[in-house]
């Protein structure tokens, strides 16, 4: 890598994270790392079991993930539920999830330092920035727009 | 998570003047024990 491009506006990308209850409230918790949940009112920060603080490092797999679109990110969902697409007929309904396990889909603030792909990022800081809740109702919406301060959306 | 293949990475580093993390919500106001009673 030769340079870096220095910025100060967030990047703002797509992911999914799981909603589960963690004690008496629930949390978002990462979406391919199972029980590591989102911190609320502070920056949620990469970290790596070989690079401790340092992550995202070049040539790991380590940082926080996100997608450049959302239908990137609804593509990952199809996947983790099993709902394949028809040959030259995508699917473009979200398909329904187990019960009492909902997801949200939501767009997520990047900053600190950033390895860009052509697909995504892996980034040192993250905070959620707005949320569509999948399997999630009015009660649920409202716990977590108190919890993180910002915007989501019931299903 | 697939965000595409490694050889197309590069480096951006971010440093906003605010993080973008939002306040909590304010409490919601106590309602006063008693009336305020004019002056």
């Amino acid at each position: 890598m030769s340079s870096s491009a220095f910025l100060t506006e967030p990047i703002v990308a797509w992911r999914l994270w799981h909603v589960r209850r963690h004690d008496d409230v629930h949390r978002l918790e990462s979406f391919t790392w199972h029980h590591v949940s989102w911190p609320a009112g502070t920056r949620f920060e990469a970290e790596c079991s070989t690079h401790g603080v340092a992550a995202p490092v070049e040539g790991h797999e380590c940082g926080i993930y996100a997608f450049k679109t959302r239908e990137l990110a609804e593509d990952l969902l199809r996947r983790y539920t099993g709902v394949r697409q028809h040959y030259g007929r995508p699917n473009q309904e979200l398909p329904p999830l187990r019960q009492g396990c909902p997801i949200a889909i939501g767009r997520v603030s990047l900053w600190g330092r950033i390895l860009a792909r052509e697909n995504g990022f892996r980034a040192q800081y993250a905070y959620p920035y707005e949320l569509f809740l999948i399997g999630g109702e009015d009660t649920l919406a409202r716990e977590l727009r108190g919890l993180y301060a910002v915007d989501v959306w019931p299903s | 998570m697939d965000i595409g293949a490694p050889d197309t990475e590069h480096e951006i580093e971010i440093a906003p003047l605010d993080e973008p993390v939002p306040a909590p919500a304010p409490a919601p106001a106590k309602e006063p024990a008693q009336e305020p009673i004019p002056a």
